[in-house]
């Protein structure tokens, strides 16, 4: 407690109600001695009431609980439980909680108790990982602290469970930097009650460095913690099982881990395991308030390679002559430089060993790089494993020299071999090899390959127009199909077409302007309208020529021959 | 063989030329118009191509159609048809005749491109 504070306290009775509360409320419980007038213990327990928010009762409660001042215990649980049933809102509650963690523990707790299980039904599972309430972190890690505070003062378990504790410490220190001082301080205080609590403590289990092991690096080294990165050395630990990724077959089972200079640790070279990545079910016991404390870890067990057996040799194609193997060993190189032409094939074969247990490996890369030292070319082979680990690479020139742009000359040899669980990755160069290519097939000058100059381009080629036939045979043709017109002319004339009885009368003028409009417009539309445009015209010209029809026929005139001769000049259309 | 059938011929034109109306036979000479102009239209197809497919079919479609029109109008003029006709009169026919006769124009002016 701040005795700064002392004379402000003495001075309370001018202060404003509020500012004092605050004050005193975060006051550890040594603050007894401080003088308190009665006027403002009257206040304090003036605000413990309905009428006050959650948050004023609070501060009243823990000044007065603070300064050691005598409070109506029962009161404040029927004040805070009209206050959460008015306010409702998680903070409220969160401070009701809080409040009552500071209260009397004969009084009736229960009500407020059972708010713990309703505030966690509303927290959001995100995924299955992070639980947090919708209003926030700072929301979620009160939650948490108030919780616990409250559990430990009843000594009643929170109905939290395991799996609702672990997502609720994932939610409360995702962030590693906060926005506002009062987060920070809500992630601190989750912190403190979730590291320092009776029922539940998650614990934290993490390697020292990466979690790989070697030769030279024999033990697998684990921190265990708890939130606050205490170490729990009553922990004790154990490797339930381990077994390879690859090949599932367990390797350990049931080791204990030895606590050393406050770090877990297990030899597991010991083991004698093979190279590669192990999945460790890991187990931490010796406090029943562990949460949390059954752990999956993958380990990288790393050896070093050793290449065994190097052996060079040129192979004549048609294997007139026994190959000629020289045996190269590591990190030597061959003295002598080997020949291959297009008559030749040259062979490398090899074998990749533990340098330790001298089991066969597989590494991932195992690549064949030939460098052109005059022409700073390099071409780059895989060389693959056969069914019994060994590794062959065979180089074919006539084969392959697309590959080095038929350029010959003296190439530099490399084994290149790496993998994630090799400590020792090797580049080796071998020998030296003289390749000889046809010399009719070599560019002029070496040019570098260019991938990212523009391409040529594509040229579009338009849809050709398709073949017509010449227009004589067309304009033949559109005087073949108009013939019959003229035939039909001469028959109708020969029948004795009866133009005569033309009668003018306005209906019958209008019928044929109205007919002929018509055939003109088909005409127009042939040529310039469109189909809305046509049907709009057609309507008003038809509906013309079917009134004057109709007059016409009710005078029942000898139009027919007449009618049927103009209606055939619509047929000029077929063309 | 040939006698018989060239008399039957004969004997069917002299009917024809005897017994039929004039209405019905300039409905018959449209008739053959249209014929020859469809059969001619076919034979540019054949034998120089189909390229403008759609002004082929278009011309094709309105002599096929103009043809089945004129013979509903030629069925419903033939007063040897009355007693099935007896709500259409002939007026009725041909002014039904030019009201199928626009609806195919349009469709074949349409088409024709």
């Amino acid at each position: 407690c701040f005795y700064a504070f002392v004379e402000d306290l003495c001075s309370l009775n001018q202060c404003k109600r509020e500012q004092r509360c605050v004050f005193v409320t975060f006051c550890p419980n040594s603050c007894q001695s401080i003088p308190v007038s009665n006027d403002t213990r009257d206040l304090l327990l003036a605000t413990v009431s309905e009428d006050s928010t959650a948050s004023q009762i609070h501060q009243s409660v823990s000044a007065l609980s603070a300064l050691g001042l005598p409070l109506a215990s029962q009161e404040v649980v029927s004040a805070l439980k009209a206050r959460i049933s008015k306010e409702d809102n998680v903070l409220a509650i969160i401070l009701a909680l809080l409040t009552a963690s500071r209260l009397s523990q004969q009084a009736e707790l229960g009500d407020i108790l059972e708010e713990i299980e309703d505030l966690a039904a509303r927290l959001d599972d995100l995924g299955g990982v992070y639980l947090q309430f919708e209003e926030g972190l700072e929301a979620t890690a009160l939650f948490v602290s108030a919780a616990y505070s409250l559990s430990d003062h009843v000594d009643m378990e929170p109905p939290l469970k395991e799996d609702q504790v672990i997502q609720l410490v994932n939610s409360i220190f995702s962030k590693k930097s906060w926005d506002s001082l009062s987060e920070a301080f809500s992630v601190a205080s989750a912190a403190a009650s979730l590291s320092n609590n009776h029922f539940h403590v998650p614990v934290i289990v993490s390697a020292q460095g990466p979690a790989a092991v070697s030769h030279s690096h024999p033990f697998l080294r684990l921190q265990v913690t708890d939130v606050l990165c205490q170490p729990l050395s009553s922990a004790s630990v154990l490797a339930e099982s381990a077994s390879a990724v690859s090949s599932k077959s367990a390797v350990l089972s049931q080791a204990l881990f030895t606590l050393r200079d406050g770090v877990f640790e297990l030899n597991f070279m010991a083991s004698q395991p093979a190279s590669g990545y192990y999945q460790f079910s890991v187990a931490i016991a010796g406090d029943s308030r562990f949460v949390a404390n059954h752990v999956e870890l993958k380990v990288k067990v790393s050896t070093r390679v050793a290449i065994n057996n190097m052996d060079l040799s040129v192979v004549d194609k048609d294997q007139s002559i026994g190959p000629k193997t020289t045996r190269v060993e590591y990190p030597t190189k061959a003295k002598a430089s080997f020949m291959a032409d297009g008559h030749q094939n040259f062979a490398m074969t090899f074998q990749l060993v533990d340098e330790t247990t001298g089991v066969e490996l597989t590494p991932h890369q195992t690549f064949v790089r030939l460098h052109n030292q005059k022409t700073g070319q390099e071409v780059v082979f895989v060389a693959e494993p056969d069914s019994k680990n060994l590794y062959k690479f065979e180089l074919d020139t006539a084969e392959r020299k697309t590959e080095f742009d038929s350029i010959s000359g003296t190439y530099a040899l490399y084994l290149m071999v790496g993998d994630a669980t090799l400590e020792n990755p090797i580049l080796w160069n071998v020998a030296d090899v003289v390749l000889k290519f046809l010399d009719e097939e070599a560019p002029g000058t070496i040019q570098a390959k260019t991938l990212y100059v523009p391409k040529p381009e594509i040229p579009h080629l338009f849809r050709e127009p398709e073949k017509k036939p010449p227009t004589a045979v067309s304009n033949t043709f559109t005087a073949l199909v108009l013939s019959p017109f003229l035939l039909l002319l001469i028959l109708w004339f020969k029948l004795g077409a009866n133009i005569s009885n033309f009668t003018l009368s306005p209906s019958t003028i209008l019928f044929h302007i109205g007919h002929a409009a018509t055939l003109g417009l088909m005409y127009v539309y042939w040529t310039h309208l469109n189909m809305f445009q046509t049907l709009k015209y057609l309507a008003i010209i038809g509906s013309l020529t079917f009134l004057a029809g109709n007059r016409m026929l009710a005078q029942k005139a000898k139009w027919f021959p007449l009618h049927f001769l103009s209606f055939g000049t619509r047929l000029i259309s077929q063309i | 063989m040939s006698n018989s059938v060239f008399s039957v011929i004969s004997r069917f034109v002299e009917e024809y030329r005897s017994s039929t109306p004039n209405k019905l036979k300039m409905i018959d000479a449209y008739l053959l118009y249209i014929l020859l102009t469809g059969v001619f239209q076919f034979l540019y197809c054949v034998l120089v191509g189909t390229f403008p497919f759609n002004s082929f079919l278009s011309g094709f479609i309105s002599c096929v159609g103009s043809f089945i029109l004129a013979v509903c109008l030629r069925i419903q003029i033939n007063p040897q048809n009355k007693r099935d006709f007896q709500t259409v009169s002939p007026e009725r026919a041909f002014a039904d005749f030019l009201f199928a006769h626009t609806i195919l124009h349009l469709v074949v002016v349409n088409f024709v491109g």
